[in-house]
Order: C-alpha cells, then structure tokens, then sequence
C-alpha cells in the first residue's frame, strides 16, 4: 500500500507540471516505473503504451495500467485520479482569473509561452521514449511514416493503429 | 444559454472518452459544438485556450471547464468522470487479456507496432502544434531550448519548466505584441 502511496504523491506532483499533458510526462513515468522502482521492464512499458493507445480514451490510461500493476483495480482508479485531480483543481479555480484578464495582450502572451514549452516537452518527450522503446529500423520508419501520415491526411487514428497492429502481427516489425 | 444536469454532462462526456481514439480533443470538439450544440465554436476553442496554459491533461482540464460552466462544481466533477470512468473500465479489460495473451509472437508482435504508430501519432500532435509558431518563429528557440534542456543536459521536468518559462513568457509577449 506504502509502495501505491509514494507512486500517487508523485503523479499528483507531475499533474502540476505537465505542460503539453500527459504525453510530456511519458520518459519521467518511465524512469519512475523501471529503472527507479522496477515494477516493470522497458517492454512492459512499451506494452503499457500501445494497450493504451489502441484502447479509447485519454492517452494517459497507460497511468491507469501502471496504477493497476502497482495494486489492482483500486490502483488504477487512484493513479488516474492522482494524475488528474490537481490539475482539475487548479484549473476550476484558475478558470475565472484567466477570463478576467483584460488586457489582451497579457493573456496572449501567457496562452503562447504555454504552447511553445508544451511543443518543446513533447518533442523531448516521444525522443526519449522512442530511444527506450522503439527498436530497430522498421519500427523508427514506420514512427516516422505515422507523423507524415497523419500530419498531411485526415483519415482516422485508428486506421494507423490498425495497419501497425496487423504489420506487427506478421512479424515485419 | 442551455442548461445541462450532471448526469447530462456526464453522459455527453462519457460518449466523448469512449469515441477518442489517438487523443480524444477533436472529439471533444466535434460532439460539443457539432452534435449536442451546447457551445459555440468559438465559445470552444476560447475554453481550449485556458486549458492550454494550465500544466495536467489538457482533455480532463476542457471538462472540468466545460462542467463548472454549466452546473457548477457539481458538473465540474461529473464531467471528467465521465470521461474517464469508461476507458478505464476498458482499458482494464484489455489489461487483463494482455495478461493472457501477451505470451503469443503475434500478440507481441502488434502491440510493436501500435507502440511504433503510437509515438508517431504523439510526435504528429507536436508538429501540428509547431504549425501555429510559424507566424513567429523566434518561438522556435523555446521549443529547441526546451529539447536541448531536457535531453542534452537531462535535467528533469521540473527543471526544464522553471528554467524555460522566462523565456519562453519573454518571447511570447514580443509575440503577442506583433500579431
């Protein structure tokens, strides 16, 4: 229980920093889960990360999945709930004050300095990531053709999703 | 303004979580303003932009807006329960499969691949975001210092955010003043 308890401190902590949401924590949940605490290896991470990607839903129900590791059903309710709760808290108070800033130019400047540091942690977010849990060329290509893909098409998610399964399945990966 | 009850709010985000594959905001968007017209497009992307600037899921941050909104603090907790509740039932229930099956080549083998398509498609969401600095790309220095901090000097989160934050707010309000 003491083991859940510390893991849940820490992800109420990294709620309240985690610009460009849960995507931006992924290589600090890593260190977290394997080489910090080995609850798990590397490829149960990247098992982790795929359940959650082909499952609906926020993508941070990998936070769900390690919270069900760590201890069962409760673990996984609790995990999502430390993930989100903070957040949740300080956005519902934060809310009216960013209404009411006038000035325009003061909420402007807030709104974009967020979104360039949340670009910046994604893209160091999936680096690190990818370096621990893609291996091998077939799987840096076919990371590399997802974001062609889905940057100059509009077809759905789920089809990239699928076409990865059925080329894993296979065995090209 | 239309007024929505908890357990409408929570049902509009329960439909919302569970038809959000690869990220759920445009889903968000297309079932609010598109299908149950409870917010305009504009009223929509202004919510957005809050949640943007606070850290957390940005996706459970729009429901608890959108919740508070329209019932207060009884919607602001019914509305990301309701978009939560679903996929973890589910995702569970694949969790448990996983446990069953994962000793198959086959198995191992897709879930390779969605991990593949799976960090493509959180690499994809940065670019889109990237498209929107064009306009000002003095703002690239942000992104880059960000990359440089976290993975040339490894120092952790917390670090990067409280080192880059001047910055990037110096930055983005010579930004704001030119558009």
């Amino acid at each position: 229980m003491s083991i859940l308890l510390g893991f849940l401190v820490k992800l109420a902590a990294l709620s309240l920093i985690a610009f460009g949401g849960v995507n931006a924590l992924l290589p600090t949940i890593f260190d977290i889960a394997v080489n910090q605490e080995h609850w798990i290896d590397a490829q149960t991470f990247s098992d982790y990360f795929a359940l959650a990607q082909a499952a609906p839903g926020p993508n941070f129900m990998i936070i769900a999945l390690l919270g069900w590791h760590v201890s069962g059903i409760l673990g996984a309710f609790l995990a999502t709930l430390a993930i989100a709760l903070p957040s949740s808290v300080l956005i519902f108070f934060l809310q009216r004050i960013i209404l009411g800033i006038q000035d325009p130019i003061k909420k402007q400047t807030i709104q974009y300095a967020a979104a360039a540091l949340a670009i910046g942690l994604i893209f160091s977010s999936v680096w690190q990531i990818a370096l621990q849990i893609n291996h091998g060329v077939a799987m840096n290509a076919l990371t590399i053709i997802t974001i062609g893909l889905t940057l100059f098409t509009r077809w759905h998610p789920l089809y990239w999703i699928a076409i990865g399964a059925a080329l894993g399945a296979f065995g090209l990966l | 303004m239309r007024t929505l009850t908890p357990l409408q709010l929570f049902i509009i985000f329960s439909k919302i979580g569970m038809s959000g594959f690869g990220g759920v905001l445009p889903w968000a968007r297309r079932t609010l303003v598109e299908r149950e017209k409870v917010l305009s497009s504009e009223e929509f992307s202004a919510i957005l932009g809050i949640c943007q600037i606070v850290p957390g899921p940005n996706v459970i941050s729009l429901s608890v807006c959108v919740g508070s909104r329209f019932c207060g603090v009884r919607g602001a907790i019914a509305a990301p329960l309701g978009l939560i509740l679903g996929p973890i039932i589910v995702v569970l229930c694949i969790a448990l499969m996983y446990e069953h099956f994962s000793y198959l080549d086959a198995v191992k083998g897709a879930l390779r691949g969605i991990t593949a398509v799976g960090i493509g498609l959180v690499a994809a969401t940065g670019f889109k975001m990237l498209r929107d600095e064009l306009r000002y790309p003095a703002m690239f220095i942000v992104v880059i210092a960000t990359f440089l901090a976290a993975n040339y000097f490894h120092l952790g989160l917390g670090w990067v955010v409280l080192i880059i934050s001047p910055l990037a707010l110096f930055l983005a309000s010579k930004k704001a003043r030119i558009s």
